[in-house]
This record gives C-alpha cells, sequence and structure tokens, in this order.
C-alpha cells in the first residue's frame, strides 16, 4: 500500500504543476489575444492621398513596408540611423527615450517620429514625401561584377522580368546584405544608382568597400554574378536642376555613381551639347581613379564637358600630368581662373559628409548661393 | 489556525508596521535602482502592487489545492510559476497602456518575477494561515507599502541629488543609508499594530 | 567576475543587433571588466600610456577626414583614411552617441605601406579613453594594445 501511494504521489505531482502551468499558459494566450490584437486600423497617408487598413501591433516602419511603402531606412529598423523620419499627424503619445537622440527640438514640436520605434496601435495619420509611393521591393539577379579599382566594384542588377524601374538620376537604391557570418538579419544599405534610368530593367551601383561595413563587406567578399539580391526603390531628392545653368559636379571614390547616371542620360537627352559642365573628381593615386577613358571621352568629344581629375598623392610610377592636390584645392583654382561665373551656377556634390563640407566651404567662398548648392549625404 | 485580525487593520498593518521593504527588507533590487527616477518609481510601484495583489490570491486558491492534494511542498516551484504568468499578462497590458511607461520600467518589469518581496508576501500568507481575504488585503496592503516607499526613497534621493555627498557615498552608497533611516523611522508605527 | 550594473548593460548593448548588426565583443564570451583588466595589463607590458595613444589615435582620426573620404599620408609615417556614413551610433555605456566616421590608419615602411593596420571609430575611441575598453576579441573593431605598438608606435 506505501508503495503505490508513494506511486501515485509521483504521478500527481508532476501532473499538479503541468495543470496549473497549462491553466496559466492559457490565460496568458487569451490576454495575448485581448490585449495584443488592435484590429483592423487604417493608416491615412498624406489626408486622404492613400488609405491602408492593417493589423496594428507592428513597428510603423515594418507595418508600412508590407504594405508597399518604403520609409528610407538606413540601419534597416535598429533605431541607429535616425533616418526613417516620419511626420504622425494623430496624437499618439510622447516622444520615446529610443527616439530623442535622433530628433532636433523643432522636429519634435512638428510631431516628427522614427517610424522604427513607433507602434500602430490606434488609427494613424501621417505625413510622407509624394516620392515614397513610387518605391517598391525587386528581388534582383546580380548579373555582373566589375573591379573599378582595388575597393571600389561596379554591381550590375537584372531586375525580374517584366518589372521596371522608374527613377531620376541622382536617386539612390537600397541594397540589401543577407546575413552571414554573426549578422543574423539582412542588413539594407543605401547606395546612388549609377545606371542610366532609360535601363529600366536594371540597376546598377558603385560599392566601395568600407572597413567593417556589413554590407560592402558582405559585397566585396561574398557577393556572386547569379545570386539573387533585395533592392528597395527609388529614395532621394539629389537631382539635376532644369535650368541650365553652369552646373559644377564635384565627387570622389563611389560618388562618382550619380554622376555616371547624370551624364549617360545627357548623353541620350543631347543635353550634354547645350549645357555647360564641370566635372571634379578627386582621387589618391591613379589607381584609385576609374571610366577616365569614358571621361576623357566626353571631354573630347563635347565642348561644352570638361572633366578635371585631381589626385591629392600621386605616386612617382603614376606619371601624373593632370591636376595635383585636394579636390577642393583644385576646385577653388579653376572657380577662381576657368569657371564662367559671370552665368548662373550651380553645385551639384556626393561624396563623404566631411567631403561635402569642405565643398560646401569653396563654393560659399565664390559666392556661390547656399540653395543652389545640391548633394545626397549617401556616398 | 486563521489568525483573528481584521482585514481593515491587516491592511494599515501590512503598509506601515508590516512594511514589506522598510520591515522585512524584501524586495531591495529595484527598489534601489529604479527610485532613482519619480516617475518610473511610481509605475513600478504600481505595478508591484497589482502583481501582490492578483499573485496572493491565486496563491491562497492554489495553496488550497495542493493543502487538499496534500502536495504542499511544491508550493514554492508552483508559487512562482504563477507569479511569472502574472506579470507576463501585466506586462503586455502595460506595453499596450503605455508605452512610454513600458520603456521606462525595462528589464525591470519582467524582473518583477523575482522580485523578492512577491514571493516573500505569499509565503508570509501561507506561513499565518490567512484566510482568501485576509491574503488578498495583506497582498494588496503589502503593495502600497512598497509603492510608498519607493515613493518616498525616490523623493528622497532627488533632493540628495543636490546634496554634497561625499564622492565614495555617491548612488547606492548613500541610498542604502538612506534606506536604513526609513527603516528606522518605519519602526516608530510598530508599537501601533501588529502584523501575524 | 562580478560586475556593476553599469557594466553589465554595457554588455548587454554590446551583442549583436543592439547597437550595431555584428556588436563589440567578437567571438569574445569573457565578461567586459576582464577584457578591459587584461588590456590594461597588456597596455602595461608594452609600455604605453593611455593618454598619449588616445591623442595620437585621435591626432591620425582628425588628419584622415582631410583626406575628404581618400587616403592621406600623415607625417610620412602612415596612410589614414576615413570612412564617413551618415548617422549616429550610442555608446554601449549611454552616455553619448557618436558620428559614425571610421579610421584605418595603415603603417607605411620604406615608402610602401605594410598589411600592419588598425580600424577604429569614433566611438571606439571613446569607448578606449574612458573605459579602456578595446572591444571583444574577433569583432571587427577589436585593436589590441600589441596592434597599437605596431602600427602607431613602430620604431
Amino acid at each position: 500500500m506505501e508503495t503505490s501511494g508513494a506511486i501515485i504521489q509521483a504521478f500527481i505531482a508532476p501532473l499538479v504543476i503541468g495543470g496549473i502551468s497549462a491553466v496559466l499558459g492559457a490565460l496568458i494566450s487569451i490576454t495575448d489575444k485581448i490585449v495584443n490584437n488592435y484590429g483592423d486600423l487604417v493608416i491615412d497617408i498624406n489626408s486622404g492621398k492613400r488609405e491602408l487598413e492593417i493589423k496594428g501591433g507592428a513597428a510603423l516602419l515594418l507595418t508600412l513596408a508590407e504594405n508597399g511603402i518604403f520609409i528610407p531606412s538606413a540601419c534597416g529598423g535598429r533605431g541607429s540611423c535616425g533616418a526613417c523620419k516620419v511626420k504622425v499627424v494623430s496624437d499618439i503619445g510622447p516622444h520615446l527615450p529610443t527616439e530623442t537622440p535622433f530628433l532636433a527640438k523643432e522636429e519634435m514640436a512638428d510631431n516628427i517620429r522614427l517610424s522604427c520605434q513607433v507602434k500602430v496601435k490606434e488609427n494613424f495619420q501621417i505625413e510622407i514625401p509624394d516620392s515614397l509611393f513610387n518605391v517598391k521591393q525587386y528581388e534582383g539577379t546580380i548579373e555582373r561584377i566589375v573591379n573599378l579599382t582595388h575597393d571600389i566594384k561596379e554591381v550590375y542588377v537584372k531586375l525580374p522580368e517584366g518589372e521596371e524601374i522608374d527613377f531620376v538620376c541622382g536617386q539612390y537604391g537600397q541594397f540589401e546584405a543577407p546575413p552571414y557570418n554573426k549578422i543574423k538579419t539582412p542588413t539594407q544599405r543605401a547606395y546612388s544608382m549609377s545606371s542610366a534610368p532609360s535601363d529600366k530593367n536594371h540597376l546598377e551601383f558603385l560599392i566601395r568597400l568600407v572597413p567593417g561595413g556589413i554590407v560592402t563587406t558582405y559585397v566585396h567578399e561574398r557577393l556572386t554574378e547569379g545570386q539573387k539580391i533585395n533592392v528597395v526603390g527609388p529614395f532621394g531628392d539629389f537631382n539635376v536642376k532644369d535650368t541650365g545653368a553652369t552646373m559644377i559636379g564635384v565627387a570622389g571614390g563611389s560618388g562618382m555613381a550619380p554622376f555616371k547616371s547624370i551624364f549617360n542620360h545627357m548623353t541620350d537627352t543631347g543635353e550634354i551639347q547645350t549645357r555647360e559642365i564641370w566635372y571634379f573628381f578627386g582621387a589618391r593615386t591613379k589607381d584609385d581613379l576609374f571610366y577616365l577613358d569614358w571621361l576623357n571621352e566626353l571631354d573630347a568629344k563635347y565642348e561644352k564637358f570638361h572633366f578635371v581629375a585631381a589626385l591629392s598623392e600621386p605616386q612617382p610610377e603614376d606619371d601624373w600630368e593632370g591636376e595635383t592636390g585636394l579636390i577642393t584645392e583644385v576646385l577653388a583654382r579653376y572657380l577662381a581662373e576657368r569657371v564662367d561665373r559671370t552665368q548662373p551656377v550651380e553645385g551639384y556634390l556626393c561624396g563623404s559628409p566631411g567631403m561635402l563640407d569642405a565643398c560646401m566651404a569653396v563654393m560659399r567662398q565664390f559666392d556661390m548661393r547656399e540653395d543652389k548648392i545640391y548633394f545626397d549625404k549617401f556616398a | 489556525m486563521t489568525p483573528v485580525i481584521s482585514p481593515f487593520s491587516l491592511f494599515f498593518a501590512s503598509i506601515f508596521t508590516g512594511n514589506i521593504l522598510l520591515a522585512n527588507f524584501l524586495g531591495m533590487c529595484s527598489f534601489i535602482s529604479i527610485s532613482k527616477d519619480l516617475r518610473s518609481s511610481n509605475g513600478l510601484g504600481f505595478a508591484v502592487t497589482v502583481v501582490l495583489t492578483v499573485t496572493t490570491g491565486v496563491n491562497w486558491a492554489v495553496l488550497q489545492l495542493l493543502t487538499a492534494l496534500g502536495l504542499v511542498y511544491l508550493r514554492y516551484i508552483v508559487f512562482i510559476i504563477v507569479i511569472a504568468a502574472v506579470v507576463q499578462m501585466l506586462e503586455m497590458i502595460i506595453d499596450r497602456v503605455s508605452q512610454s511607461l513600458y520603456m521606462s520600467l525595462g528589464i525591470f518589469l519582467p524582473l518583477i518575477t523575482v522580485n523578492c518581496a512577491i514571493l516573500g508576501v505569499s509565503l508570509f500568507m501561507e506561513i499565518r494561515d490567512y484566510s482568501f481575504w485576509q491574503s488578498v488585503v495583506f497582498g494588496f496592503g503589502s503593495g502600497l507599502g512598497w509603492w510608498l516607499s519607493i515613493m518616498a526613497l525616490s523623493a528622497i534621493r532627488k533632493k540628495l541629488d543636490k546634496a554634497p555627498v561625499p564622492a565614495g557615498l555617491k548612488g547606492p552608497g548613500i541610498t542604502v543609508i538612506t534606506i536604513g533611516f526609513m527603516a528606522m523611522a518605519f519602526i516608530g508605527f510598530s508599537g501601533m499594530l501588529q502584523v501575524q | 567576475m562580478k560586475m556593476s550594473p553599469e557594466y553589465t548593460k554595457a554588455q548587454a548593448n554590446m551583442q549583436p543587433g543592439v547597437i550595431t548588426s555584428d556588436g563589440f565583443l567578437g567571438n569574445d564570451e569573457r565578461p567586459i571588466v576582464e577584457i578591459i583588466a587584461d588590456d590594461e595589463a597588456e597596455m602595461k607590458r608594452a609600455s604605453l600610456e593611455f593618454d598619449e595613444t588616445v591623442a595620437l589615435m585621435r591626432h591620425l582620426l582628425n588628419e584622415s577626414r582631410k583626406g575628404l573620404g581618400e587616403p592621406v599620408t600623415v607625417d610620412g609615417k602612415w596612410i589614414v583614411q576615413a570612412f564617413e556614413a551618415r548617422g549616429f551610433l550610442a555608446s554601449p555605456f549611454e552616455d553619448g552617441i557618436f558620428r559614425k566616421i571610421n579610421a584605418k590608419v595603415t603603417l607605411i615602411h620604406e615608402g610602401e605601406p605594410t598589411e600592419h593596420s588598425i580600424l577604429y571609430s569614433d566611438l571606439s575611441l571613446h569607448l578606449i579613453e574612458k573605459r579602456h575598453f578595446f572591444q571583444g576579441k574577433g569583432g571587427s573593431f577589436r585593436i589590441s594594445p600589441a596592434a597599437i605598438k605596431r602600427v602607431l608606435f613602430a620604431d
């Protein structure tokens, strides 16, 4: 009798614990169903331009992306780049501690939020630039990878059969690297399109290796031709203004990308023959220069197109006879002596934030108006 | 034997004379770390009060079940499971109701699960053989006591921020000393009413 | 080793996917206080001063920015290149946010760049200066005191 009692005991104990846990588990999932069910909500974009019917509960950035509206985000929703700012018109409570480091006082007062941090829990009214409606995600195939220099690759992506992308020269796309090594989530980074807009079934990017960079390292060490890759775009408002003013373009490294697109497009339209264009490209040694033949050819063929390459540290074996010095010094020299500044002048810049600041300073020095200098800080 | 103490007296006793923090020193970790911010203290105090009230009641019922089955030795593990589940539900509700409170409580919200005060109150409830209503009132009172203490400490720490505290005592050091003084002050209540 | 809450929180923030997607710790599983203690001992053995090292690294980072994205030669001893990106990174110790700027410093030997180089960001500099933290072994931004000696204080 004693033993059978002990055996029954041995069964009852786990049964009771299991039973209690099961009841509690059921209670938790019921709570979850009730609490986390935000029901069908509506996101109203740009006062009625578009209305999304969505299920609540997820981050705004993600919810919009699931509905085909892609807010630019350089970090992919991690809350570290501060790019995915969206104006939320409806009152959704105070800014979260994860948002405040990225927002200026005026932005906070203007109800600008980081869309990756804000959860959709009620009906939302938001405002975004109209151009974002045009943004789509494409599953492209890598058609060709070319080494332009030791650290810059030209990546040519074919969009799925029958799909087309409409973009303006100077816009950028987000290129997604799949998870690899320790990196567990897909990572997106922004690169300017270097292909011409007329090539609607392809996108081309120039990607420079950034040591420690997640996507650039992936592109340089792992990406192969024929591989499938996700691209989201087009984004950005960097483009050539249709004013006919003299265009002063300055770039370094992979900042070449938008200019390649712009000049190819201008060749197609014939604008390259009528518009005065100065294009300054800076590199350290001759090994860091690329597309020289093509640009020199444009320079020789079109009277109004001037290409100036400058090396900051030419090596003896480079045999360099062109301009030397930092691109800013060369730019200053040309603005002082060569460029006709009696005509209207516009500045177009593409490069690192440091390069942009330095070039802006030079252009200001030569009385170029700040609102006539255009740039996109994405290199 | 269920003690003869009216739930009404027990309620005040558990807030003042038997304050779970200052008389029993249970639930110290979050008490010390969250009390540096008044708003979060208020939120956590509320959360602890809710969890205490609910878990003590549920644990009372569970204890009756265990006693009937002769499985009282399982009480620790079962109490913990109940507490974890209640905290989980509370977490979901707070996330829904106030995103900013949820963010400011951060890791301390799930950590209520291992807050000694919660298990302590359930175990007191068992040792002292409380009836259901006594248990619920005791849990609720203890929660209010915890809430009161953390608000008091938090307010004192706000003052302390401006006080010339010796470098070596800044932060937790002076906080623990402050708690000591508060505990002594609360001893003053103990002659009025005895919890049992 | 028992760590203060501040360091425990920092260690949690250093995991992959919290601030940066590959984290600050590489495949190092030691508590960060241990990493710091070991590296401090290492610095002593290599007879390197933190102040001096940080000052030189900051100097090189500032010089690298003058290249406007292209590499520049500094003092005839190093080739440095700055990589800037938009946005900010928060410090895992939650004591500031830092611009995303990395400098790659390569040692020059007899006029030619060598394979010895170090890579650090504005944030890594802050972590070294304020916490003596050189990041975990195996991480892309780990700089060992030995590498500092080799690249920055080569004779």
